[in-house]
């Protein structure tokens, strides 16, 4: 069993999320950087999609209650077992009444803790990933604290694995985002349209799993469209009439009203869940082939036959 | 009445919008989209099919799919949808008690319409609305369009929570909150039935396509 102490600024049960909703205003939440994720159930021996603690900007106490082997990956955050450094991105074995502290995040957001044989969570809808805004999914539908005990299914512990190097996401303070445009990319004037490539933007303090507000120079646009409401995905970048973005992520509304702009590629869409408040966002250009090449290269890479270790993952 | 055939845009990399040209709302346009989204949504290879007013979103795997094959799917769906279909979909009752503390946007309403309370709550329960589009929020019902005496733009910045069950006019819009949410609409009644309900077999009370009667209630169980 693993005893929260202490849950921190927001740590919540993710998996692979639960696709194919949207039509009902239900987004597939799920891991907000799917590769950090995998990775730690990978370096346990879980599937890579295995329920596990999201811990975001940190804060995050367990103790365990028996012997068992954990994984971290994600964000850069000073972990400790037992007030010993441990490394991100390692698996490593924990003996009972260990106590493994992840401090305040230094780069990125989110971290991830894979425990061996992954968490036991019922299932709402086909998944075990909390939706905090609808309070279901994960654990009782809410964000972890302090008292909540967790267990992991028991399944034989499977000796830590070692990522091979070159495999671990490197993480920054200033996040690049290649996009290809959304449906009212037109409705932009020349100028804004390369200013939105030129600009860097800064991420505010109305950043969570929902979607991160941006600030930066002011970008103009056509303050007379009035839009429907129409349908959003996760990476889609809105451009309301104060110039202002907002990055839309695995939480958000299926639908809004402002324009959208521009859509982060289906390969780059990991590194949204590592946006912190105070993170510097660029969006880069992508032309299409490349798009799909980018994609293809990444997933066998990490799943592919020619030495890719996660069985079953894809971008 | 014929429409012009949607536009196929792409958005992103992996998706495709299906994008009707019709200005405001369109019985029409909405119809024919329904049955498109219907068609499609029974095609395995889309991971999401999102109908919504004038369009719909299709997303694709682009490990599986490119932007090109997408699009010929799609065309092809939409060349077999019918061009006047007949709508079908249940008929939902939605008792609402109008005004008061289930309404505090009424007062607002009757000052840009100049009509009485009971003026509104007749002409807002008197025509019977289509369900356009499920989201924002689960449950969250975007409905077709309100007698133009009640269209009325959203409030300039939202509410921090309005409960869910309540009643809203956004511009030419009505719709209503499936949770309790922030939200930017005017409030004009609220209606006991729970759109979304976790604890319950079938989560959602309606779906896209469904047409809902509001049925005006003096008092009802909350």
């Amino acid at each position: 069993m693993i005893e929260v102490l202490n849950g921190g600024t927001r740590a919540t049960i993710q998996d692979a999320g639960r696709p194919g909703y949207r039509h009902v205003g239900i987004p597939q939440s799920g891991a907000a950087d799917k590769l950090s994720f995998a990775l730690a159930n990978w370096m346990v021996g879980n599937r890579w999609d295995a329920p596990a603690i999201e811990c975001a900007l940190g804060g995050l106490h367990l103790r365990f209650t028996e012997p068992t082997t954990i994984a971290l990956a994600g964000a850069e955050m000073w972990a400790q077992i037992n007030g010993l450094n441990v490394k991100n991105y390692t698996a490593m074995t924990v003996n009972k009444g260990d106590i493994l502290t992840m401090s305040f995040v230094r780069d990125g957001c989110r971290a991830y803790v894979a425990i061996s044989g992954g968490l036991k969570i019922p299932e709402f809808m086909g998944s075990a990933s909390t939706y905090l805004p609808a309070e279901f999914g994960g654990y009782e539908g809410r964000a972890l604290r302090t008292g909540d005990k967790l267990t992991a299914s028991n399944r034989p512990r499977e000796a830590p694995r070692k990522i091979p190097t070159g495999y671990t996401p490197r993480l920054s303070r200033h996040i690049v985002l290649r996009t290809r445009t959304a449906p009212e990319w037109e409705l932009l004037s020349k100028p804004s349209q390369r200013h939105l490539f030129v600009s860097p933007f800064v991420a505010t303090s109305a950043t969570d799993r929902m979607g991160s507000r941006l600030r930066g120079d002011r970008i103009d646009s056509d303050n007379t469209l009035s839009m429907t409401s129409s349908p959003l995905l996760p990476g889609t970048l809105q451009l309301p009439p104060d110039g202002q973005p907002i990055l839309i992520l695995a939480d958000g509304h299926c639908t809004g009203g402002y324009p959208r702009v521009l859509q982060v590629i289906r390969a780059d869409l990991w590194l949204l869940g590592q946006i912190a408040p105070g993170s510097q966002v660029s969006f880069r250009r992508c032309f299409e082939g490349d798009s799909s090449e980018i994609l293809a290269g990444r997933n066998s890479f990490y799943s592919g036959e020619h030495g890719g270790m996660i069985e079953g993952f894809a971008f | 009445m014929l429409i012009k055939p949607p536009r196929i845009l792409p958005y992103g990399d992996s998706a495709l919008l299906v994008d009707y040209e019709v200005e405001g709302y369109s019985e029409v346009a909405n119809t024919q989209l329904h049955h498109a989204a219907k068609a499609l949504r029974s095609d395995s290879v889309w991971q999401e099919i999102v109908p919504s007013y004038k369009s719909i979103l299709c997303v694709f795997d682009l490990a599986k799919m490119t932007m090109d094959s997408a699009t010929k799917k799609i065309k092809k769906t939409l060349s077999q949808t019918p061009k006047t279909p007949q709508f079908s979909g249940k008929i939902i009752e939605i008792p609402v008690v109008y005004g008061g503390k289930y309404g505090p946007d009424m007062a607002a309403i009757k000052k840009s319409s100049g009509l009485t309370q009971s003026q509104i709550i007749d002409t807002h329960s008197g025509q019977d609305y289509r369900v356009c589009m499920m989201g924002f929020i689960p449950g969250f019902c975007f409905l077709s369009e309100i007698p133009p005496a009640l269209q009325h733009p959203r409030h300039p910045s939202p509410r921090a929570n309005v409960p869910a069950g309540s009643v809203g006019i956004a511009g030419w819009q009505t719709g209503i909150y499936g949770l309790d949410s922030p939200g930017g609409w005017q409030i004009i009644g609220r209606t006991p039935l729970k759109l979304f309900d976790k604890t319950r077999e079938d989560l959602f009370l309606m779906e896209a396509g469904d047409t809902l009667r509001f049925i005006p209630s003096s008092k009802a169980i909350f």
